[in-house]
């Protein structure tokens, strides 16, 4: 048998050069983010500033505008989540529990939609957004996020409904229970874990998307934070790299903290829903 | 009753609720996906000023100049080694990482989370980092390579052609990992002890359990993460559009960054929307092939 610190630090070894690359993006946002801004256009430039300057993040918050793009981003990703569940929340039910002739259909329907990204899309998702007047509204966002988020979340809570077991309704159907209360009293709170879980991944895709906010929004004062951010890059002669890295880290570190919280529950669920 | 022993039985099992019930995501997909689709493929075989005006029947001019554009066939082979390398690297990697983090380890769990990380973070915001740490002057790129000795003079990753795509190529395998990594741990932990340790007491060695009995066993979890991988890196957008949009010299820009610009820089709807439709018979084949396997995992899992 191996020694397990000896293998520990063999494993540890193997896996350092991928971990070095995947922290290396967080140190030069965490080292840029933190220095004074003649220290960040010196050359060569180093790891350590002289000062940490934690003044930067008040300054970019102001100087970016970064706080309404925070607030259109935390609309555009609830809402979006919350109108997808609602349209996938009976559609998976009935794909699960239901037989009737067209589900085989349905599902083949959902892995084709599911396949399709928004950019192969995004000139006719585009034309039919400004023929309805929702260009450079919040609203289109929802529509499309929720559209690109229906066939995964729809296949996702399937693959959990299918492991919730239906005798605990059957004996609440013959106990008198209506329908309603059946899905209020035993079928929701049981599958409530998994609605939680496709509710953050459907969440993590609107807060992080790109080209359809780059695609349907025009006015400044309505991007939302992946937007805002790249527009402080994108186009300029003059980046202020200091302010920029402070915003990715304002992006990033929530939703990377979410992610690694609920690591576990979000693994698991997603291979439920890949295998099934 | 015969009704009572049908397995939807009770009030939603009257013929007509499972269609209600998905009926609201049918209606949604065929608006914001199916109009678009029909809208672009109208567009694609019609003469199409730059507003979006469109004329007349044009005999399939739009996909003859698609494909007598001097960029296209740039482009396509571009989007082919891009796809081909960041898939192939991806897998090639994910195995054995996925293979460690499938051992007992102290930190194991840190080690786990370390490695999905890229995930949550978003392709943009990854890309906006490492253009910052790329820059020839003032990336720590250049500087840490310096520090260790590997590096006399700074190189220009991102403006030079000789580099810049092979550096947006080693970042796309890096984001793709956690995903990749997640669906062939879920296949290593399906996996039964018993069937190593009894080949382990025939003497099987460590290679030869990988290769015919690991291999084999994850396989419909490969196909599904190569079939998927496929697809999402023949369409990645943000990180190319955000770390180069295609420059220097359009030698980064694949089908999909000239996509966006054809129909968003240059007003050349026309082209756009037959290469929009292009693309989306190729993906399309690409899904019928992922059903088809995943059709067939599921069988072989029932």
């Amino acid at each position: 048998m191996e020694h397990p610190v000896r293998k520990s630090l063999l494993m540890w070894l193997l896996l350092s050069p991928l971990v070095i690359l995947i922290l290396f993006p967080f140190a030069v946002m965490v080292s840029t983010a933190v220095k004074p801004r003649v220290e960040v256009l010196m050359y060569p430039p180093s790891w350590f500033p002289s000062e940490i300057r934690l003044q930067n993040f008040v300054d970019m918050w102001h100087a970016t505008r970064l706080g309404p793009a925070v607030m259109n981003s935390l609309v555009v990703s609830i809402a979006a989540t919350a109108l997808c569940l609602l349209v996938a929340i009976p559609a998976a039910y009935a794909a699960a529990r239901m037989e009737f002739t067209g589900r085989k259909l349905f599902r083949q329907f959902l892995l084709v939609t599911q396949m399709l990204s928004p950019i192969v899309l995004v000139l006719g998702i585009f034309r039919l957004m400004a023929k309805m007047g929702f260009v450079d509204q919040l609203p289109a966002l929802v529509l499309a996020y929720v559209a690109f988020n229906l066939a995964f979340s729809v296949w996702m809570l399937q693959a959990y409904f299918q492991t919730i077991p239906k005798e605990l309704e059957e004996a609440a159907t013959l106990d008198g229970a209506s329908t309603m209360q059946r899905m209020r009293l035993i079928f929701l709170p049981l599958a409530a874990p998994a609605i939680g879980i496709t509710a953050v991944f459907i969440f993590i895709y609107c807060w992080n998307e790109f080209v359809l906010a780059m695609t349907l929004l025009r006015s400044p004062e309505k991007s939302t934070l992946t937007l805002q951010t790249f527009s402080l890059v994108g186009g300029r002669y003059q980046v202020e790299w200091d302010h920029v890295m402070a915003a990715t880290l304002v992006a990033s570190v929530p939703v990377a903290a979410i992610f690694a919280l609920l690591q576990r529950s979000l693994v698991s669920g997603l291979t439920v829903g890949a295998v099934k | 009753m015969n009704r009572a022993r049908t397995p939807a039985n009770g009030k939603i099992g009257r013929a007509s609720a499972p269609y209600l019930l998905i009926l609201p995501s049918i209606l949604f997909a065929f608006w914001i996906i199916g109009y678009p689709i029909y809208d672009m493929a109208n567009m694609s075989v019609h003469a199409v000023n730059r507003f979006g005006k469109t004329a007349a029947f044009n005999d399939f001019a739009n996909y003859q100049r698609l494909f007598s554009h001097q960029l296209f066939i740039g482009c396509l082979i571009r989007t082919l080694v891009w796809t081909v390398f960041v898939v192939g690297g991806t897998v090639l990697l994910s195995v054995p990482i996925a293979l460690i983090l499938n051992e007992k380890f102290f930190g194991r769990t840190l080690a786990r989370i370390i490695i999905m990380l890229p995930w949550a973070v978003s392709l943009t915001m990854t890309g906006i980092v490492w253009r910052w740490s790329l820059n020839g002057q003032f990336g720590m790129v250049n500087a840490t390579l310096r520090e260790f000795g590997l590096q006399d003079t700074p190189i220009e990753w991102l403006a030079t052609s000789t580099t810049a795509f092979p550096i947006l190529i080693a970042i796309g395998i890096l984001v793709s990992i956690p995903f990749t990594v997640t669906v062939i741990l879920g296949g290593l932990s399906s996996l039964q002890a018993d069937v190593f340790e009894a080949a382990r007491i025939d003497g099987a060695t460590a290679w030869q359990r990988f290769r015919y009995l690991t291999l084999p066993l994850i396989r419909p979890f490969l196909n599904i993460v190569l079939v998927l991988n496929f697809i999402y890196v023949f369409n990645s957008f943000p990180l190319i559009w955000v770390m180069t949009q295609g420059d220097p010299a359009n030698s980064t820009d694949i089908l999909v960054t000239w996509l966006y610009k054809l129909a968003f820089r240059y007003g050349e709807l026309g082209i756009a929307s037959a290469l929009s439709i292009v693309m989306f018979v190729i993906l399309l084949a690409l899904t019928i092939t992922y059903a088809a396997l995943a059709m067939r995992n599921e069988r072989s899992t029932a």
